[in-house]
């Protein structure tokens, strides 16, 4: 901890701006600047209330199908916002408001600007309104961020009534697209998503962490130039924020037969979040009849036995799982263990039960003597379970064919 | 030999104080009789379900300090409480805010504790006392303990707030928009322990007042301040600097207390020729040991970290469990992790520990239930803390023992030959700088990142705007164009800075003895070259450990287990160069004083290897550290030329190094401060002044304004020292005046008398 910056204590420092005291410091003139921020955007200045908010308007076209897929839904504002610091902080400011909103075929994006921190009333306000518009928010980890950051600002102006009229809907994207394409990508940041999903690549694009640095060089009296790129990468994440709440659309209606990325386990889960647990079925019958072995077959494979049981169709069920006891591993082995508890729970049938989990040892035999099918922690896993379940069920049928065998002893 | 054994603590008391061993060292002996209740009757407007709670919980009336403080409170008038350990102070603020919010459930109320192991134990308090009522309280504490899902119902829905001022600095203020309904509708903020924010963590936590001020303004709530205090000199300044506010003295103490015996202990004179006593800590020991023996639940509290440990390991050895059987001796100081902590507390509560060494961990006012004893072993560097340590004992009706071991260290020995200043003297002063300026510009920083600042605006000083434009310059704020200076930086301010000490991080111990590497505590960054440099001797609940490696980068020691019959003690190099002068005595004095702002940078260079029990050398070794530095406040004195030009270089420096010693002990009694907040340098030719010049600087970085009071002080300073040093009857130095002649060189005592005497004024 070094108390002195530049060699001059703050002593010095002080006295220095002491002396320079009576010359004020260069005022800057502040309606100018934000016309001339608004020129330069080309855009609309708008003035209420003595604060002013640069109001910049785009309309992008989507692809008939995604604009298809969203006019269906009720009418939603695509929002998303730069701000001076990831903190939610009471000290973080959102300078840059994005909101989109669905206009026929096209994407209409309007993005409010805030000249400076004392025109901030003026652009929660305008925000707010244009938020009421919708019948909800729709946000990349907005839940996390954009509106508790919102509500904290409404929260220092006092704004409640404003806070109040916001749409009680939101639906955040970032919970879904973890749950579709995390575990493919290894990440579910909008940048990893929308260039795999969505195939959009991004120009000459701003680094998230050079937001506040741009938008404080600007305020210290910079060129607005730097604030493109910020400008561009709100709209771009507005306009992939739509558009992948399209593709999710599309997913829902069918397009998952065709796509090849896709987390098709975390797709169904969020089928059955969705109500749809017989779509969900089917997302997981279709990824597990498709070619290739399945990294994650077992867990596909419990997830939709677990559907078809729910509905009643334990056959089925066990028949799908009968399709992977083929080959000998600890998978396989497991699958002749849900196998057994089918059999035994759903049918009563002990004695199939048992044939299963003979086959399940047997399974496991073979894979320990090929050395393959498993590592040795998994086939060993597998044996205890496997063991144990074996033994129990010899011990109940042996039991039950005891209770039947005096009657057949009588009879003689 | 036929021993009657003692039957009891009272027992226990009476055969220790008969025992010619013990009463040949007892060099003041003062009983505190017991005295009765008295009490204020209950205020007309409380609400009825306080008052049957309090009756549930065997509380017929309250005394009349909780009736006064009452009083106050609901007046809306600023109050502090300073009554001894064990008094009721809770009950000062408890029973206006349960009564607020029993008359209205929107009204809150915000506690600050010192620790979270406070706050725990009122958190448990509160609540017995509203459920005793009948009054659904929502309270919980918040701090780094809180599980989030608990957080969220807190900040919304918590009516009493139980914190300490680091989260509030970092966590609460900084999200306040989170809190508002607290801020909104904040009737009391409570502060406990209010001597406790002395120094530099006073004048940081008198910054957070500031801030959190400004928020309540915002939010249009103006809190009554209820403040509690042990004994100190001026309760009322401190709580009036830490609020800049008006606040109203609660002292008249209604609350009953036992008998209490207390004792100054002086251990034998072991060398007459040294002036060396018999060690306070074998001394403290050995009384600690009888007592322990006669099942009287005991407490000793030492120093230091290092000394603490060692009596442990000492008293362990004593009294060994059964193998398979838990310790009932137990070690506890700050470096433990809570899970430790919390263990010993309880095993003191329930009776499982015996006997406790620590360091002042314990002073704050845990309730650990009523020891039967407590025993200081060296002024632990304040009167206030001495008493604190000393109330440890004695919390229910009975008998108890309080003693007060002297070291061989200047301020003992005139504690033993001057027990008036202990008995009748009043306590030390709070001293707090809030308008130290590496505090306050923190402090504005973060203030500006929870809301803007208008330039008309002052924060504690009237030259706010120049500060607002250094930071400006800085380019962490920005003046905008409605003259606001608002927030400019991408960064969070509030973890930028701790409000515990100069340094922002703590070293962590790592001990890799076994398979994994396991985190044994931590140390703060300016201790860290001291305790933990490598081939340090780490001791940690008696168990010693050899410091392998330290990352200084990494802020991380590495140690493993180790059984040696040493432990180490490392040398720190001082250099000191002024920045500035601020103020010059007057002429006629001779010599020369001055004050002002220098640069501090010390070094840790070489450590000595100690035995055990006998203490001699038993080798060395140098440390290769990075320097660290501090900017801070000093007073120098030199002294006249014409008198220094007799000496030689050698004898001159063994007096300047004893005048040192003994100005740092009598400046810190003018003072009333720790010795500890004081450094002191010694230079035969100083750079700056370049003559023989004695430097004493405040111990934090900015300085909390202890030598700049001492400035004026200084014909006081010499005063003392000069009486202090004549009284001695050692003859060429000992460690109670200028230190022992092996230091100071043979004329060391003769010279540095002489050069008082020169420096004295004319009378």
């Amino acid at each position: 901890m070094t108390p002195t910056v530049g060699g001059r204590t703050i002593g010095d420092r002080l006295a220095e701006i002491r002396a320079q005291r009576p010359a004020p410091l260069p005022t800057p003139r502040p309606r100018d600047r934000a016309e001339e921020l608004a020129r330069w955007f080309g855009a609309r200045l708008e003035v209420a209330d003595g604060a002013a908010t640069v109001v910049l308007e785009r309309s992008i076209r989507l692809k008939p199908a995604e604009a298809a897929a969203l006019g269906g839904l009720t009418r939603a504002v695509y929002f998303d916002t730069e701000t001076t610091g990831l903190s939610t902080g009471a000290g973080t400011v959102p300078f840059l408001a994005g909101l989109g909103v669905l206009r026929g075929e096209s994407l209409v994006v309007r993005q409010l600007l805030l000249p400076d921190y004392p025109h901030e009333r003026g652009l929660l306000r305008r925000l707010c309104a244009e938020l009421a518009d919708g019948e909800r928010i729709v946000t990349y980890n907005g839940r996390g961020f954009d509106l508790p950051l919102l509500a904290s600002r409404l929260t220092v102006h006092g704004f409640f009534a404003e806070q109040a009229a916001l749409p009680a809907v939101h639906d955040d994207l970032l919970p879904i697209a973890r749950r579709l394409w995390r575990r493919p990508l290894g990440g579910a940041r909008l940048a990893d998503v929308e260039s795999a999903v969505l195939g959009v690549r991004r120009g000459s694009d701003c680094p998230s962490g050079e937001v506040p640095l741009r938008y404080f060089g600007y305020l210290r009296g910079g060129s607005p130039e730097p604030l493109v790129a910020v400008l561009d990468h709100n709209l771009q994440d507005i306009v992939s924020l739509a558009r992948l709440e399209a593709v999710v659309m599309l997913l829902r209606a069918g397009a998952w037969r065709e796509v090849s990325l896709l987390d098709h386990r975390g797709f169904a889960l969020e089928l059955i979040r969705l109500g749809e647990p017989e779509t969900a079925r089917e997302v997981l019958e279709h990824a597990l009849a498709g070619t290739g072995r399945q990294p994650d077959a077992l867990h596909l494979r419990r997830l939709a036995a677990r559907l078809l049981v729910a509905a009643g169709e334990a056959e089925r069920a066990e028949r799908l799982w009968l399709d992977g006891t083929r080959g000998a591993s600890a998978e396989t082995a497991w699958a002749w263990v849900e196998v057994a508890r089918l059999r035994e729970r759903q049918g009563g049938d002990l004695r199939g039960a048992l044939d299963a989990v003979t086959a399940a040892s047997r399974s496991l035999d073979v894979a320990f003597a090929l050395g393959r099918g498993g590592g040795i922690g998994e086939i060993g896993a597998a044996r205890v379970a496997v063991e144990r379940r074996l033994r129990r069920l010899r011990r109940w049928v042996a039991a039950r064919e005891r209770r039947s065998a005096p009657r057949r002893g009588a009879a003689a | 030999m036929l021993t009657e054994r003692p039957t009891g603590t009272d027992g226990a008391i009476a055969a220790l104080l008969d025992d010619p061993a013990v009463a040949s060292c007892i060099v003041a002996h003062r009983e505190l009789q017991p005295r009765p209740p008295r009490y204020a009757a209950w205020p007309p407007g409380m609400d009825q379900r306080v008052v049957d709670g309090l009756r549930s919980r065997g509380v017929e009336a309250p005394y009349v300090h909780q009736g006064a403080a009452y009083a106050h409170a609901i007046a809306g008038r600023n109050v502090v409480v300073v009554t001894p350990t064990a008094s009721g102070k809770t009950l000062c603020y408890n029973l206006p805010v349960l009564d607020a919010i029993a008359h209205d459930s929107a009204a809150r109320a915000l506690y600050l504790f010192p620790t979270k192991a406070l706050a725990a134990d009122q958190l448990v308090e509160l609540r017995a006392l509203a459920d005793a009522g009948g009054i659904g309280l929502k309270t919980h504490t918040y701090d780094g303990d809180t599980p989030p899902n608990v957080r969220a119902v807190v900040r919304a829905a918590g009516q009493v707030v139980i914190t300490n001022p680091d989260m509030l600095h970092a966590a609460i203020l900084p999200h306040h928009t989170k809190w508002f309904k607290l801020f909104e509708n904040l009737q009391y903020v409570v502060i406990d322990e209010l001597h406790s924010y002395r120094g530099l963590f006073g004048s940081h936590v008198a910054n957070v007042v500031r801030r959190l001020r400004r928020i309540c303004r915002h939010y249009g709530s103006d809190p009554t301040f209820i403040c509690a205090s042990a004994t100190i000199a001026n309760p009322r300044d401190l709580a009036e600097q830490i609020l800049e506010a008006p606040v109203e003295l609660v002292d008249d103490n209604g609350a009953p207390s036992g008998r209490r015996h207390v004792l100054i202990v002086n251990p034998p004179v072991a060398n007459e020729q040294l002036g060396i006593r018999g060690s306070a800590l074998l001394t403290g020991q050995r009384i600690a040991e009888r007592l322990i023996g006669d099942a009287v639940q005991t407490i000793a509290f030492s120093r230091s970290r290092t000394s603490v440990e060692v009596l442990t390991t000492y008293l362990q050895e004593t009294f060994a469990p059964a193998p398979g059987h838990p310790q009932i001796i137990r070690g506890y100081r700050g470096g433990y992790l809570p899970n430790e902590r919390n263990e010993i507390e309880r095993g003191l509560r329930d009776g499982r520990v015996r006997g406790v060494v620590a360091t002042n961990a314990l002073e704050l006012g845990i309730d650990i239930g009523g020891l039967d004893a407590a025993i200081s072993i060296g002024y632990p560097g304040t009167i206030a803390s001495t008493w604190q340590q000393l109330g440890r004992s004695g919390r229910r009706a009975g008998t108890s023992l309080s003693a007060l071991v002297c070291s061989s260290g200047p301020i003992d020995q005139f504690l033993a030959t001057h027990p008036e200043y202990l008995f009748d003297s009043s306590p030390e002063h709070g001293l707090i700088n809030p308008d130290n300026l590496h505090v306050l510009l923190n402090h504005l920083r973060a203030s500006t990142f929870e809301l803007p600042v208008p330039g008309s605006e002052r924060f504690g000083i009237d030259e706010t705007p120049a500060l607002l434009d250094v930071l400006q310059e800085d380019g962490w704020i920005r003046r905008a164009e409605d003259d606001r200076y608002y927030w400019s930086h991408e960064n969070f301010p509030a973890s930028d800075f701790s409000l515990r000490s100069g340094a922002p991080e703590n070293v962590v111990i790592v001990d890799t003895t076994g398979d994994r590497n396991r985190v044994l505590g931590e140390v703060d960054l300016f201790a860290a070259p001291l305790l933990v440099h490598p081939k340090a001797i780490y001791i940690h609940e008696g168990v010693q450990y050899h410091v392998d490696i330290l990352d200084w980068d990494e802020r991380k020691a590495f140690v493993t287990r180790t059984d040696v019959d040493y432990y180490t003690d490392a040398d720190l190099g001082i250099t000191l160069k002024v920045l500035a002068v601020h103020d010059e005595a007057d002429a006629p004095r001779p010599g020369r004083r001055q004050r002002g702002e220098v640069m501090v940078a010390w070094k840790v260079t070489m450590f000595k290897k100690i035995k055990y029990h006998t203490h001699e050398n038993v080798g060395w070794g140098s440390i290769d550290l990075p320097e660290q530095e501090m900017h801070t406040s000093a007073t120098w004195l030199v002294p006249p030329a014409e008198l220094v030009n007799r000496y030689d270089r050698e004898t001159l420096a063994g007096a300047l190094i004893g005048l040192a010693r003994l100005a740092r002990t009598t400046a810190s009694l003018l003072l009333m401060c720790d010795p500890r907040d004081l450094g002191v340098l010694a230079q035969v030719q100083a750079p700056f002044t370049g003559r023989p010049t004695l430097y004493l600087y405040d111990a934090v970085p900015g300085g909390v304004g202890l030598t700049e009071r001492l400035f004026d002080l200084t014909d006081e300073l010499i005063r003392t020292s000069r009486e202090a040093v004549e009284a001695c009857p050692c003859a060429d130095g000992c460690p109670a005046c200028v230190g022992p002649a092996i230091e100071v060189g043979p004329g060391g005592k003769r010279t540095a008398t002489e050069l008082l005497a020169a420096m004295a004024p004319a009378a």
